[in-house]
């Protein structure tokens, strides 16, 4: 019995119940409390969260005014609603509309399964991308492409790449062990034998269709199957939440084994469903973009710099990877105009000195 | 050409659409039969786009200056073969092949595109709603797969007649070539590789450009060494390489200088001592031109090459 | 952490591996023969033969003498370099998933000769000297992340690193080639490993490094044994322990920057030659890498031999059969009940 039970007077039927004295919200946060339901907000993630999509919004306009053809804010507001110039109005609607919510998707998609995996293998470089995944969906895109299986498409085929891919690591590694690192070892495995391969199939072919592999090689976003696009939004839709619900488990697990099972998390059911949802993700993603890893990398890495270290920066870390994902579009679209710059190469270049650095970097904190 | 031949009741019936559509005072259009179905096109494009070298090719013998192209290949400009056919308007580049700037094809604000046969149908769904795209249906790689595609071109321009004329340039010029050195007593066999450290990449005999060695007389034998696959095969073994018996060896690269890769052939022992590079017969040629063009202009700039070095 | 390690303190030559090393030996012989036999060409294993004896006909002469003994000699020097650094990398981070490929190495060698070939650079022994270059970046890199965050205690966080490192170069490779169609066109095909088409003089180019780096190691290998044993003990009998690093880290650079430079970049070697090494000798870094000198070669020219035959009259690259033998042994590495710590 606590100490507080106590000073609660008898109450009597029919006697209107007195709120409990509210305890106090922890230091930094928001209660919002209404009936027996409350809410705690961390004030700080909700600012993080706020400032980027504000600056989400922001280079989302002008990724919709900047481009071969460019718009003041409002032309590009008038172009949106089909008025105006026709042709502003075509670029708009089915060029740049299409691919700002490309870049959305996939940029969240890439971040958030980076995220979840990193926060599963307590490391901040164990993305899918890193781990193979990305490389299975490459070769069987490419497959696709030469020729190979040609009954599926490159985006069908580049999901059940990135499939077979996990599942023949899942396989090899007999499920989530701890800290899922066999898992993560043994796709680094499959990785390099999918990577051997692609470059088999590509070097078999004539420079023609080695050209018509050639997004699936790198990433990008021009002229994506909007199909696939249709089915990642659905599979963001379900897998957020889910995230979500398991974000309070992820951030137990960022401590020892014993003390995440004293706190009852099911580890290794928490883990596979992990795992599941973050190789899910990508796949969904790369069907779209091809393999654009490095957004898994650099997504993540704004949201902790900027989110409090208390929990998994989940919803950050999507929204993080969205800005990202724009900023480089938009940057490849106008650098070499008018040749386009692929995205996945944008944030390589971006990303890859970040990497380094990351890698460097003395380690402050013991944990990541 | 079955193909071309299986469009001729098609055309008569465009034909008479297009007449009708004059006749009516409608805007003048005309259907085609594509890849992707019948395609409506403008009785006379001014604004065309190319988005694959066979159709920048057959654009310019057929005399219509596109607005907009892509790159070639291994060039940051089209191609230096078609160089020739430009004068001071030249198309604004809209991209590379493998990444077309749709933007960039907008702004050229097209009447028409033309494809290449690999486009892939994202690209199509997008190029389509621009202007009327074309790509045309490809009979697959054999020699003769450039005529029926710069046909299709030339029907989409509305200029058929000259593309026609300009094949049929091609082909009596390689008769010709064909009897002047069946004439020279010439009874020769060709191969056309490109050289890789590891050793030679031989191109198949139903290339656009093998097929023109065998259009001028020249035995084009590479079935034994394709080991039955597509284009080409992989780096032939080094050890194979004396299975090279033809009487001419047609070497291509990407790279300007075709001589240096023959020195670079040259530097390895099995490739020096082949009878055809010891008979001096090695020709080395430009990969842009040999490997990545197809259309009429390429096929008289090839025949060029092949005079020169047959024929001298 | 060093149990098995206190059983091999004393400083003694590898006594007890003679047979073995033997055993080896002739294998490695067997697989040099059957390298100058078998080929992708016409000339049969009779033939062959034939030349070895002296008395073969001009063109299985000349197939022997000028196309596969380079190609054996060169597939010895490759394996050989490439084994030893896997050994010297794993000692010297207590790690054994490290491996020159997996870390990021190779990859760092082959980025720059890819950079040298986009500048224009095409000479031999330049291309060593840049490959040399980049290995040592890579292994810097890779040996700052094992030195600055304490990674050492954790097998997986170095391969993960080293993973994204390669993932790195792969992307710089890929802007290198958006700009040059050319080089693209070469490298679609250098960026698999290969021992087909080079030329003895390309050996030749990189023997003095090769020779330099085995000496290196030679004299290396016991402080290497007494780090093992942690740093205070190396310190205690006499060792400098950052001496030490920073000669493996030179020795390992010049083996896989002259092997990348010649062959391109082959994976997985420097892993599964130390794998087998340790099983057959134990863990004892003196031991491995005696045993890492037959078994090298033995894998390469392995792999090269079935390389030549499986799509005749091409050939397959080696970098693709040597992932496809590797990743089995890198999974079975991590599938070890606990990963054990060098």
């Amino acid at each position: 019995m606590s100490p507080m039970s106590e000073t609660v007077p008898m109450l009597r039927r029919g006697d209107a119940v007195p709120r409990p004295a509210p305890v106090p919200p922890p230091p930094g946060c928001w209660r919002l409390a209404r009936g027996e339901w409350h809410l705690l907000i961390e004030r700080r993630a909700l600012a993080v969260g706020l400032s980027l999509l504000a600056l989400l919004l922001a280079a989302s306009l002008a990724y919709l005014c900047l481009g071969q053809q460019w718009l003041s804010p409002a032309g590009a507001w008038v172009a949106l609603h089909g008025e105006g110039d026709v042709m502003a109005a075509f670029v708009v609607q089915e060029l740049r509309l299409p691919r700002l919510l490309a870049a959305w998707l996939t940029g969240a998609a890439f971040a958030l399964a980076g995220c979840l995996m990193q926060a599963l293998a307590r490391n901040r470089l164990a993305t899918p991308g890193i781990i193979g995944i990305d490389n299975g969906a490459t070769a069987f895109a490419v497959a696709s492409v030469v020729g190979l299986g040609a009954s599926l498409a490159p985006p069908a085929m580049a999901l059940a790449g990135a499939a077979t891919a996990a599942a023949v690591t899942f396989g090899v590694a007999s499920g989530g062990d701890t800290r899922g690192y066999r898992f993560i070892v043994a796709g680094i495995g499959i990785g390099a034998v999918f990577g051997a391969v692609t470059q088999v199939l590509l070097a078999r072919v004539d420079i023609d269709t080695a050209n018509a592999a050639y997004p699936w090689t790198v990433g990008t976003l021009n002229a994506r199957p909007g199909g696939a696009v249709t089915i990642l939004a659905l599979g963001l839709a379900v897998g957020w939440p889910l995230a979500l619900g398991l974000a309070r488990s992820l951030s137990l697990m960022r401590f020892s084994d014993a003390v995440a099972r004293g706190l009852g998390v099911g580890l290794r059911r928490r883990r596979a469903q992990v795992l599941a949802l973050s190789v899910l993700l990508t796949a969904l993603a790369v069907a779209v973009a091809g393999p654009v890893g490095m957004v898994a990398l650099i997504g993540p890495e704004i949201a902790r710099s900027l989110a409090s270290p208390r929990g998994v920066p989940l919803t950050a870390s999507a929204l993080a990877g969205a800005l990202v994902m724009v900023l480089a579009d938009l940057t490849g679209r106008l650098l070499l105009a008018p040749i386009e710059l692929p995205v996945g190469i944008v944030t390589a270049v971006v990303g890859g000195p970040w990497l380094l650095w990351i890698l460097m970097r003395p380690a402050k904190r013991k944990s990541p | 050409m079955s193909v071309s031949l299986s469009k001729t009741p098609f055309l008569v019936g465009a034909c008479l659409a297009a007449a009708f559509t004059v006749a009516s005072g409608v805007a003048q259009a005309r259907n085609l039969d594509t890849a992707h179905g019948q395609v409506e096109v403008p009785d006379a494009p001014e604004r065309v786009v190319t988005l694959y070298e066979g159709a920048l090719d057959a654009s310019l013998a057929a005399g219509v200056m596109p607005v907009g192209a892509v790159t070639t290949r291994g060039g940051d400009d089209v191609a230096r073969y078609i160089e020739p056919h430009l004068d001071d308007e030249r198309p604004s580049i809209v991209g590379v092949v493998r990444e077309v700037n749709m933007e960039a094809v907008v702004a050229e604000r097209p009447d028409l595109i033309l494809a290449g046969p690999r486009l892939a149908d994202a690209q199509y769904a997008l190029l389509s709603k621009i202007a009327p795209t074309v790509v045309p249906e490809s009979p697959g790689i054999t020699p003769e797969a450039w005529k029926a595609e710069a046909r299709q071109y030339g029907r989409a321009l509305g200029r058929e007649a000259a593309v026609n004329d300009a094949i049929d340039g091609v082909e009596t010029r390689a008769a010709e070539m064909a009897e002047r050195l069946d004439a020279g007593d010439i009874d020769a066999t060709a191969n056309l590789v490109r050289w890789m450290p590891q050793g030679p990449l031989v191109m198949s005999d139903q290339l656009f450009s093998t097929g023109l060695l065998a259009a001028v007389g020249l035995e084009v034998d590479a079935a034994g060494l394709l080991n039955g696959r597509g284009v080409h095969s992989d780096p032939l073994s080094l050890e194979n390489l004396s299975r090279l018996q033809g009487d001419w060896l047609f070497l291509a690269t990407l790279n300007e200088e075709g001589d240096e890769a023959l020195a670079a052939a040259e530097e390895s022992p099995a490739f020096a001592r082949l009878p055809v590079v010891e008979n001096g017969r090695v020709v080395p040629v430009d990969g842009q031109l040999w490997t990545s063009a197809n259309g009429p202009l390429a096929a008289e700039a090839i025949l060029d090459d092949i005079e020169a070095a047959l024929l001298p | 952490m060093s149990q098995g390690v206190i059983a091999n303190t004393e400083p003694r030559p590898p006594a007890g591996l003679s047979g073995v090393l033997l055993l080896l030996t002739g294998l490695l012989g067997l697989a040099a023969l059957a390298s100058l036999l078998w080929g992708a060409g016409d000339v049969g294993a009779s033939r062959a033969l034939a030349v070895l004896f002296g008395v073969g006909d001009e063109e299985a002469r000349f197939v022997v003498e000028t196309l596969r003994l380079p190609r054996t000699l060169i597939g010895i020097a490759v394996g050989l370099a490439l084994g030893v650094s896997g050994a010297l990398l794993q000692a010297v981070s207590r790690n054994p998933l490290a491996e020159p490929g997996l870390l990021g190495v190779s990859a760092g060698a082959a980025f720059a000769v890819a950079v040298a070939l986009w500048l224009g650079a095409s000479a031999a022994t330049l291309r060593v000297a840049v490959a040399q270059v980049g290995a040592l970046v890579g292994c810097l890199s890779v040996m700052s992340v094992v030195r600055l965050r304490g990674l050492g205690d954790d097998p997986v966080r170095l391969v993960l690193a080293g993973a994204a490192f390669s993932a790195l170069l792969a992307s710089l490779t890929s802007l290198l080639l958006l700009f040059d169609q050319r080089t693209a066109d070469e490298i679609r095909f250098w960026v698999v490993g290969s021992l087909a088409g080079r030329r003895l003089d390309d050996l030749m180019a990189v023997l003095p490094s090769l020779a330099l780096a085995l000496v290196v190691t030679g004299l290396i290998a016991r402080p290497l044994a007494a780090l093992a044993l942690g740093e205070r003990v190396a310190s205690g009998l006499g060792h400098r322990p950052g001496r030490v690093r920073a000669l493996v880290v030179l020795a390992v650079a010049l083996l896989v920057g002259a092997a990348t430079a010649i062959a391109g970049p082959i994976a997985f070697v420097g892993l599964v030659v130390p794998f087998a090494a340790r099983s057959l000798a134990g863990p004892d870094i003196r031991r491995t890498l005696w045993l890492c000198l037959p078994l090298g070669p033995l894998m390469v020219l392995s792999a090269d031999v079935v390389s030549r035959l499986v799509v005749a009259p091409s050939e397959l690259s080696l970098g693709v059969l040597t992932a496809l033998v590797g990743a089995p042994v890198l999974v079975a590495v991590v599938r070890a009940r606990r990963l054990p710590v060098l």
